[in-house]
Order: C-alpha cells, then structure tokens, then sequence
C-alpha cells in the first residue's frame, strides 16, 4: 500500500499547493500500531502525515458539515462507504458540491484493530502493509504478521457493497471487484425469525447497557441537526438518566431519524464503548427499504430518493 | 503489613459467602462487555480480564442515583430519602480503578462538602482488589506512581500466584473481612508468595509500551490557559461523544434534575454528566462557558492535569488507558501529555 500512501501525498500536496483547497481531511498513524487518527492538514509540507492502509476505519465525511462555511474548499479521503455519506450529504443539501474535494480510495476492508493489537507485539511501530486478497499482511519492526479478513475484519467490511468509491474526483489505487452478498442480511433475518418477545428480550438486554454516551449519534455522517433532541433541556424529551426505558427511546428514535439515509457505513456500530450491535437496527431498516421501496443502500448513487422523505400520490399504502 | 494466602480453589467458596453475607460487586461478563455488577455467586463472576469496559467508580457514585423522593401533599412537600447504603464488598477491582476511587474521596468527602450518599456507601463498603497479571498496550499507570500490583486504597489486594491467592491487609476493615472467613484466610506461606509477588511486580512494571512524562506539564498549564496547542487536530477531531468521561474511573461530573413520576409526585436524580456535551454547564441565561469543542477538549485534559492537582493534589488520571482505547477517533492523553512536556521545553 506504500504507492497508494505515495499518491495520497502527491495529490494532497498538489491541491494544497494549487490552492484547490485549503485543508485535507485525512487518515495519519495513530497512538497504536493497528490504529489510524483523523489528521487536517492544512500546508504543503504537512502532507507526510497522511497514510492508508487496513487501519482506516474512520468515516471522515463525517467532518465534512463542520466546514461547510469555512471560507476554502476541504479535501476529504474516503473509502466506498465513506463515499457514501459524502452523496448523502450533497443530497441532504448539507454541503456543497464546489467546496469539497473528495480523493477516493478503493478499499479492500478493514481490520479491527483490538483484535490486530492482541497479536501483535505490544509497542512494535508499523512498517508496512499489503492486501493479499484473502488476508492482509502487517509488517512491524518486531516481526510480520499476517491476518486473513474473514476473522480479523470489521464485521461490515465481510459484506461490502462498495469497495469503490461511488463518488470521487480524485481517485487513487487500482479499482476492486464489486461483490454481491446473499447473506448481507443474514443476522437480520435470524433475528426476524425470534418471536415479538424474544426480540424484546434481545434488544432489552443490549439497551440496558447503554451508557448514553452519544458516540453512535456523534460519528453519524449522517445526523446533521443543529441541536439533537436529545441536548435539549426545554423540554427535556430524554432525561439524562439511564433505564431501559430512556435507552430504548432514544436507540429507536435515532434509528428511525437516519431511516432512508443512514448509508450503512457501520460506525455507530465500530465506536459504541458497550459493544451495542446497533447496526443491526439500520440494518433491518435497510432490508425493509429494499424489501417494500426497491430502494438501494442511501448514498449508493446520487439523487436517490430518501425512502421516508419522498410522497408519491400514487404510493400504494392502504392507510394513506 | 499482614498477610494471608487464599488457595484459588476456595475463591468461590468465599464469593458465595460474601455474596450472602454483603451486597457483592463483581467483575461480569455481559456477552463482549466486562463491568461491575451486584452478584448473587461465584458462577457469576469474571476475573479472567485485564481491564474492564467501564470502571467500578459506579460503586460509590452510580450514573444513576435518587437523592430523594418528593410528593406534594396540597400545602407541603414530603420528603423521602432513600435507605442508607447496604453492607457491601466491591471484588476484583484493579488497582489503577482503586486508586481512581481515592481521587473521588476528596471530591466527596472534603470537609466543605460531604456528600452523604457517596461516603455512605464508600464507608460501608470494602474494596478487595485484584493486582493485574498483564500489561495492555494502552496502561500506563506507572507514571502516577501507580502498579499493576499496587494495594493504594484497597482493604485487601489479591495477587495470583501459581494455585493461590497471596492477600495482602492493608486496613483495619480489611482484617475484620479477612479474620471473619478465617477458615478461607490462611497464613501459611505468606512469606514465599510475598517474594514472588515482588518478582511479578518487578516483571509487569518492565512491560509497560507508553513513556509518558508529565515533567513541566502542570507548571506550563498553571501559565497558559489559552495555549495555542489546543488550536490543533485534537479539538479538529473530537465528536464530542461523552465515551471518554464515562469510561473513565476518575471522572465525576454529574447533573441534578427532578424526574417526575405523577402530577404531584417523583424523584430527584443525579447523573453522570459529561464535560464533552455541549449543554454542560450551559447558563440558564443562555451563556455557554464552553461553547466550542475546543474549549470542552482542553477543559478534559486541564482538570486531569491541572484542576485535581490545583484542588486535592493529586493528578485526575490513574492512567488505565480506557479512555485511548475507547476514543472513536483515537485521542489519546498520553500524546498529548507528551506534547504538552514538549511544548513547556521549547517555551
């Protein structure tokens, strides 16, 4: 991945140097070997910061809205997912077209990187990484590693539909095969087939948990409002207490806020600090919108319609 | 110092007697998740982590705790408070999560303001830790003069050695515990597992990844409120998520409100409150103190670094490294501990 790593560079320092833009949004080493951190770059010669590989799993048009009225343009690197959101934020009329610069990097997957950190030698410094189709290989100064995807990747990356950019101006690496997955769905479908109340019981169990920390709600590209329900104090809709009764309101309401626009970019999902498969919730939501609407993933392409947000007169629905 | 020795195969026979005997906090395991809950038994406990999700500061101030119940009764109000705090034993705890607990104590249990609930349950309470037999990635409680095997602010510590348990009594209430299960508490061989513990102290302590310094770092932030450090990629990058200050054992802010249960009737709670949201601390004027991440970023790491050591001299940080590993967008106090010393050197 060293080229890509090259490219990003090379292209990032053009835009900089060119004036095209004013900032760079983009991957840098983390504090840990098998993590990246976001990095804003914002000269020339700060370009070296940038990097790619396995470990970027960050969605970072998620910072896109936050300079939306800064005064130049912003590039952003975004993987397919990623990609994404940046649609639906143009089509949300969250940002403008002629302000971003968005550099596309074909994405084999991601890897998690607790499970990568617990193999690794502890404060070994990353050298190098390749994709090797099935797996990924990490060489670190305290020995080479190699992780296959199917037990060390991000759960979402197993069933990705857009490893390809959908929208970029700058595209960098070679273009991926696109997959289909039969079983996109499969964890959905199994718990489709609980009944009512062993659904609850699932979905208490997980929400009692909940810390209320907001993570999913803050990394949503997607959750754009000024002021979220949920920070307003008059009138206070959620308290800040925790109970299952306040999780489960607030769980379902953010679930349904992002219907037909959340871009199934898996992050609320990655951050939570309590494991919560909050995924899962989008996700049948996902499946419904195919199922009843035809409708592709949000975001999949421009212009698609939010399934929630459109009226049709001749839409079938018996009640209307 | 006393001490005692615990064969690991009577452990769940003590748990099930604490467990009758006082209200038992545990280590549990929920699905992926480890953290503290009330527990019936032995068979319910988990001990096989290193650190857990979320810290036992919960034992002594839960996210959640009514301060009372109120119902209006026409011409006044009625008052219920709750039950005073139960006898209770909080288990397998780690060390850096009990030394978090001593930098709550002043918090609460300073002579201007006593807070009643928490020193209720904290009195009532003994701490059993459990010293670490690894090291994470993420751990750097050695650089607050902390250890993976250091007793501070424990009744009893726990250290694995081989099939046992080597105790070490550090308090009063400790010994009481200890002396009331006698027939469990042994003391044959305390002096050989004493040596051995040095060594795997002396062991875990070389396995720490993490340098961090705090040299200079207090003295340069008692000097610099508007440092122009905090202009940079970390305030670019906080979500401004509250994952960090809830995951954090020494953090405890909290937010008072009434919950109402009926026209006339309900409860006032106090909750977690964190200092990442941005309604913290708003104004009822509308004035907010911290309106940008910016400002909510460096307020984090100056009451960790600066504030507790201003109030209680003691740094707000126990370095367990939940927070850096918890953090979506990777922040990590460390880094910035680190650029901190280096910004004081080149000033």
């Amino acid at each position: 991945m060293m080229d890509v790593i090259q490219q990003l560079r090379e292209q990032a320092k053009k835009l900089l140097e060119e004036k095209k833009v004013t900032l760079v949004i983009g991957f840098g080493q983390g504090t840990e070997l098998a993590r990246t951190t976001p990095v804003f770059i914002d000269s020339p010669e700060g370009v070296s910061a940038l990097t790619w590989g396995p470990f970027c799993a960050n969605n970072l048009a998620k910072y896109l809205t936050d300079y939306k009225n800064a005064e130049g343009n912003v590039a952003v690197v975004v993987k397919g997912c990623d990609a994404r959101s940046v649609i639906r934020l143009l089509d949300d009329n969250q940002i403008s077209r002629d302000k971003v610069v968005v550099i596309g990097v074909p994405c084999p997957g991601q890897l998690e990187w607790q499970k990568v950190a617990a193999e690794v030698k502890p404060g070994a410094s990353l050298k190098e990484t390749a994709d090797n189709g099935e797996s990924f290989s990490v060489k670190t100064d305290a020995g080479d590693y190699s992780f296959n995807k199917k037990d060390y990747m991000l759960h979402r990356c197993l069933v990705c539909e857009n490893p390809n950019p959908v929208i970029s101006d700058i595209t960098i690496g070679k273009e991926l095969p696109v997959k289909t997955y039969e079983e996109r769905f499969a964890e959905v479908s199994e718990l489709e087939q609980k009944s009512t109340e062993d659904k609850s019981a699932y979905w208490d169990k997980q929400f009692s948990r909940c810390l209320r920390c907001y993570a999913c709600r803050n990394v949503c590209s997607v959750c754009t409002c000024q002021i979220c329900v949920f920070d307003q104090m008059l009138p206070m809709w959620v308290s800040k207490r925790t109970n299952l009764s306040e999780n489960t309101m607030f769980h379902i309401t953010r679930a349904f806020h992002v219907a037909g626009r959340c871009v199934d970019c898996g992050e609320c999902d990655r951050v939570c600090p309590m494991d919560i498969p909050l995924r899962k919730l989008n996700q049948k939501i996902h499946k419904d919108l195919g199922d009843l609407f035809d409708s592709p993933t949000p975001g999949s392409k421009p212009g698609i319609p939010s399934a929630l947000g459109e009226f049709s007169p001749g839409d079938p629905e018996e009640f209307m | 110092m006393e001490a005692r020795v615990v064969n690991k195969g009577q452990l769940p026979e003590l748990l099930d007697k604490l467990a009758k005997d006082y209200d038992l906090i545990a280590p549990v395991q929920e699905e992926t998740v480890v953290l503290f809950r009330k527990i019936s038994g032995a068979a319910d406990a988990f001990l096989e982590y290193t650190n857990s999700d979320v810290s036992p500061k919960g034992c002594f101030l839960p996210q959640n705790e009514k301060t009372f119940n109120y119902t209006y009764t026409g011409d006044s109000i009625e008052i219920n408070k709750p039950e005073g705090a139960q006898k209770a034993v909080l288990f397998g705890a780690r060390p850096c999560d009990i030394k978090a607990i001593t930098t709550l104590d002043p918090v609460f249990e300073g002579e201007k303001f006593g807070d009643e609930y928490y020193s209720g349950k904290r009195e009532n309470t003994v701490i059993i830790g459990l010293s670490c037999t690894k090291v994470l990635s993420t751990c750097f409680c050695y650089a607050f003069e902390g250890g993976p095997c250091d007793g501070t602010g424990s009744d009893l510590l726990f250290t694995e050695i081989g099939d046992k348990y080597y105790v070490e009594v550090n308090t009063e209430k400790g010994k009481a515990l200890a002396d009331a299960y006698s027939q469990i508490f042994s003391s044959q061989g305390a002096e050989q597992l004493a040596k051995d513990k040095e060594e795997l102290a002396k062991k875990l302590a070389g396995e720490f990844v993490r340098k961090v310094d705090l040299t200079g770092v207090k003295e340069l932030l008692d000097n610099n409120f508007e440092l122009p450090y905090w202009n940079g990629d970390d305030q670019k990058k906080c979500l401004g998520c509250g994952t960090c200050t809830y995951v954090c054992p020494t953090c405890h802010c909290f937010d008072i409100f009434d919950y109402p249960t009926g026209d006339f009737t309900g409860a006032r709670l106090r909750c977690w409150d964190s200092c990442m949201y941005p309604e913290y601390t708003l104004m009822a004027g509308g004035h907010n103190p911290r309106p940008t991440r910016k400002e909510r970023v460096r307020n984090r790491f100056m009451h960790k670094l600066k504030y507790h050591l201003d109030r209680y001299n003691m740094v707000g940080c126990v370095g367990c490294g939940r927070c850096v590993r918890k953090c979506p967008v990777n922040i990590d106090i460390t880094k910035i501990i680190n650029d901190l010393k280096e910004v004081a050197q080149n000033a």
